[in-house]
């Protein structure tokens, strides 16, 4: 009986929805954002209230959404220690990142548009999370894809966020339509799109099907989770409000890859070709991310890249076969990127919608509060020792090096390089913002509601590491226990500590170098290095060329000789044609009545005639 | 008996056939309804000689039938007439050639 | 008695509507028309239809012939048919076809073993008729009146004068 209540986890976002849809005209802006975040707050409660019946797991079926031949396909809510944990994460920091946006788009005119699609948004990334039907999962998967179409391009009237939107979507959409390949092939092979059949049944399935569904399956979560053939969109995707940018491109939806991932471990982790893919994208996609983000001028942009990097580390952490690992990176980096992204849109009120970091400085003297924030998102991005980070981090790559094998030492060896490029950025853009020079100043002091969200998620990003503590700190990892997933290889506690240590050392060495490198008022950089990073490796120019081009140019080939004959030669003939034969035929209809009538006689005596021949024969 | 059925219809063949020529050949409007007229009524024929072949009385209600149908159509039928003696000033078939493609 | 009557009317009718349809004048065209009609009327009596026959004179022969009487009254009479200019053969072909569909329909009559069944004495009362009309075909007599409603309407629209519209086309 409980059981049922479960789907007002759902629901209560989408209510919220459909009230701001249809009757929110009429409401005040307060108002709007009061239900916006009561439905949310009220789904997290649920999730709290509900919490018990995760503990084994609870399967749920409202009814069946549709069903044809073999294919049924149940709305059906699975709430298992690993969506509880998702959907407790989700709805937390939606809610915080709610009464953020109240505040910080208290003066646009359109806010009742924002609330609605930030609500379904809310609606549709909960479906992702509990569904077990992978259909009803492609349902949210697709929702959220449109939310955050809707919101990046949310001041639409600008071309270049609405043409950043379409990029978005477009992007995605590719890297989707490999993922419905892969639930069709999954489809074929067990016959079944329940995420728990398709685990059971994985172990009968040949090696190297497997294999290629898993990999369809990598690519698909790639295209959400900004991975790197498809990275491209998400440092465009920041033309969106800040709020968008915190809760849908840093917190939730970017992960939702990575969710999906471990959803589907048992049936991955087979094949050990596709999880050493995964963790070479991860690898490389962390390493590109965290260099592109070295270089940026722009603060969201410089997050965003951030944000590309940290989830490497998480696609990182599936292949290495630690589903905890990448579920404590996914939840601590929610935390301080959520919070980064939201200091970022309090930074950029105070100087009057200016995001270039080299503008922009004296943050420690204007809003000493606001500083205090940056520095623990900043810290524990940077892997400052005992933050939140650093644990799920070192997790990760403790995982890594205990497979023993040369080619995961590599990734790891890669991966703590990228750490060391990952503290100097973080720490570059908090010697950024508090550097000492000439700012615009804006409209006044940061609005209160803007900054108290963000103290739980400041304090969570200093001390979320507890939640999953290894035991060599002496803690419990509370949350290995709670979620039961495979957690990869054990590492020693020699590599467990000198791992310590090492990213310790790093993280000194990188905060002695920016130190030194930007205690003066800094210059920006330039030159073309500088610019071949600004821009993400040039990656889409390469699409440009690589996809584009070639696209056009067949285009251009098939509008010549082709287009033409189909389209105007061919239908020009057979138009002449018909007009003729109609001209031709024309002359048979004299007008005169006769006429008509002896037509009527001749075949009267022909049907006579055949009759007759009929009967005699 | 009185007469073979055969011989009933072979007649009200004639008188169709009559009928249909005069529709064919004549250019006369009125002409031309006067041999629908009389196919008409060499149908009404059939079926009074079908009723009594088979002793049964749908034949002749079904000629009765006939009758009101044929009654209703010459009355259009003749209201054409005028109309187009009206408006033509002719009611020579071979001078109508509106629906000429 | 009843037979050689048949084949004298027939001859009749037959005589009566060939001179019909090759007249010139419609009004004489009417005239024969009715004797045509009158001896099918009795060609009905003949085959056990005394209360068709009665509505063949009333209706047919009376009503109906007079409203062609009417219609060739109100139109010019010098419209009447001229000779046919055109074609002194135009009568061949449809003299072919008639042929042809008499010969066609006459070998499929005689082929066939009903016609041979020859039609013995019937006849229908008035009151099995009235009977059987409204009791089997209550309905088609509603259809009926409907349509010769329509067809009342229809010719009166027709018949009213179209004030400036007389010389359309």
């Amino acid at each position: 009986m409980m059981g049922e209540l479960l789907f007002l986890i759902p629901m209560l976002p989408l209510c919220g929805a459909l009230i701001i849809m249809f009757a929110g005209g009429r409401m005040s802006r307060k108002l709007l954002a009061a239900v916006a975040s009561f439905s949310v707050i009220a789904s997290a409660l649920t999730i709290l209230w509900l919490w018990p019946l995760a503990a084994p797991q609870t399967r749920v079926s409202l009814f069946d959404w549709f069903e044809a031949g073999a294919l049924r396909v149940p709305v059906e809510i699975l709430f298992s220690p690993l969506s509880a944990a998702m959907a407790l994460m989700v709805t937390g920091v939606s809610a915080l990142i709610h009464l953020y946006a109240a505040s910080y788009l208290h003066n646009d005119p359109d806010v009742r548009r924002f609330f609605a699609l930030f609500n379904l948004f809310v609606f549709a990334m909960l479906i992702i999370v509990l569904a077990d039907n992978l259909l009803l999962l492609f349902l949210g998967w697709e929702g959220v894809g449109f939310c955050s179409y809707a919101l990046i391009g949310y001041w639409y009237r600008n071309p270049g966020f609405a043409a950043a939107g379409r990029k978005a979507f477009l992007v995605t959409r590719a890297a989707d339509v490999l993922f419905v390949i892969a639930l069709l092939w999954l489809f074929r092979l067990t016959g079944s799109l329940s995420i728990a059949t398709i685990n059971q049944q994985a172990t009968s399935l040949p090696a190297g099907t497997l294999t290629i569904v898993a990999l369809l399956l990598l690519a698909g979560a790639c295209g959400k989770s900004a991975q790197l053939p498809f990275s491209s969109w998400l440092p465009d995707a920041m033309a969106g409000p800040t709020p968008v940018s915190a809760l849908i491109h840093a917190a939730t939806m970017v992960t939702a890859g990575v969710y999906l991932l471990c959803r589907l471990f048992p049936l991955i982790s087979l094949s050990p070709t596709a999880l050493a893919v995964i963790g070479l994208v991860g690898t490389a996609t962390a390493f590109y991310g965290a260099s592109c983000a070295l270089v940026q001028r722009d603060i969201k942009r410089l997050l965003a890249y951030s944000t590309i990097s940290q989830v490497g580390y998480m696609f990182l952490a599936v292949g290495a076969g630690t589903v905890t690992g990448a579920m404590f990176h996914l939840i601590t980096h929610a935390f301080f990127k959520a919070l980064l992204f939201m200091v970022a849109g309090a930074v950029i009120h105070l100087a009057a919608g200016e995001q270039d970091l080299f503008r922009l400085g004296q943050l420690q003297k204007r809003a000493p509060l606001l500083f205090w924030l940056l520095l623990a998102g900043a810290l524990a991005l940077a892997g400052m020792p005992l933050t939140a980070g650093v644990f799920s981090k070192d997790a990760i790559l403790v995982a890594c090096f205990a497979l023993n094998s040369p080619w995961w030492t590599g990734l790891g060896v890669v991966g703590l390089i990228t750490a060391f490029l990952t503290a100097l950025y973080a720490l570059r853009l908090v010697y950024l913002l508090a550097a000492d020079r000439d700012v615009t100043i804006g409209h006044g002091p940061v609005p209160r509601g803007m900054i108290w969200p963000l103290l739980p998620l400041g304090l969570l990003a200093l001390v979320g590491g507890q939640l999953n503590l290894p035991e060599v700190w002496g803690g419990g990892t509370a949350l290995q226990r709670w979620l039961q997933t495979p957690s990869g290889g054990v590492g020693t506690h020699a590599v467990e500590w000198g791992l310590a240590i090492v990213t310790l050392l790093l993280f000194v060495a990188a905060w002695l170098g920016v130190r030194y490198r930007f205690r003066a008022v800094p210059m920006p950089p330039g030159g073309g290095v500088a610019a071949f990073f600004t821009d993400g490796w040039k990656i889409d120019a390469l699409v440009r060329n690589a996809v584009s081009k070639p696209y056009e140019a067949t285009g251009r080939l098939l509008d010549g000789f082709p287009e033409r004959w189909y389209t105007a030669v061919l239908p020009d003939w057979l138009g002449r044609l018909c007009q003729s034969a109609g001209r031709y035929f024309r002359t048979f209809t004299s007008g005169y009545v006769t006429h008509y009538l002896s037509g009527m006689a001749w075949g009267t005596f022909l049907l006579l005639a055949i009759l007759l021949i009929g009967l005699l024969r | 008996m009185i007469v073979p059925l055969g011989h009933v219809l072979l007649f009200a063949g004639l008188l169709f056939v009559a009928g249909l020529a005069a529709v064919l050949l004549r250019r006369n409007l009125i002409m031309i309804l006067i041999g629908v007229e009389i196919m008409l009524n060499a149908v009404g024929l059939v079926l009074v000689g079908a009723s009594a072949y088979w002793r049964h009385p749908s034949g002749q209600l079904f000629a009765l039938l006939l009758m009101a149908v044929a009654a209703a159509e010459i009355s259009i039928a003749l209201a054409l007439v005028v109309y187009l003696k009206r408006s033509r000033g002719t009611i020579d078939v071979n001078r109508f050639d509106g629906m000429k493609g | 008695m009843a037979t050689l009557l048949f084949y004298i009317l027939a001859a009749i009718v037959l005589m009566a509507v060939l001179l019909c349809l090759t007249r010139n004048n419609p009004v004489h065209a009417v005239l024969y028309l009715v004797h045509a009609l009158f001896g099918l009327a009795l060609l009905y009596f003949l085959l056990g239809a005394p209360m068709l026959a009665a509505w063949q004179v009333i209706l047919y022969a009376g009503a109906i012939m007079v409203l062609f009487l009417f219609v060739i009254m109100l139109i010019d009479p010098d419209l009447f048919e001229k000779k046919a200019s055109r074609g002194r053969f135009r009568w061949l072909p449809v003299g072919f076809l008639s042929g042809a569909l008499l010969a066609c329909g006459g070998v499929l009559i005689m082929m066939d073993p009903l016609a041979a069944g020859g039609i013995v004495r019937y006849r229908l009362s008035p009151r099995a008729f009235g009977r059987a009309l409204f009791d089997e075909y209550g309905l088609a007599v509603e259809i009926l009146s409907l349509i010769l409603l329509f067809a009342a309407v229809g010719a009166f629209h027709l018949g009213r004068r179209h004030k400036g519209k007389e010389d359309a086309s």
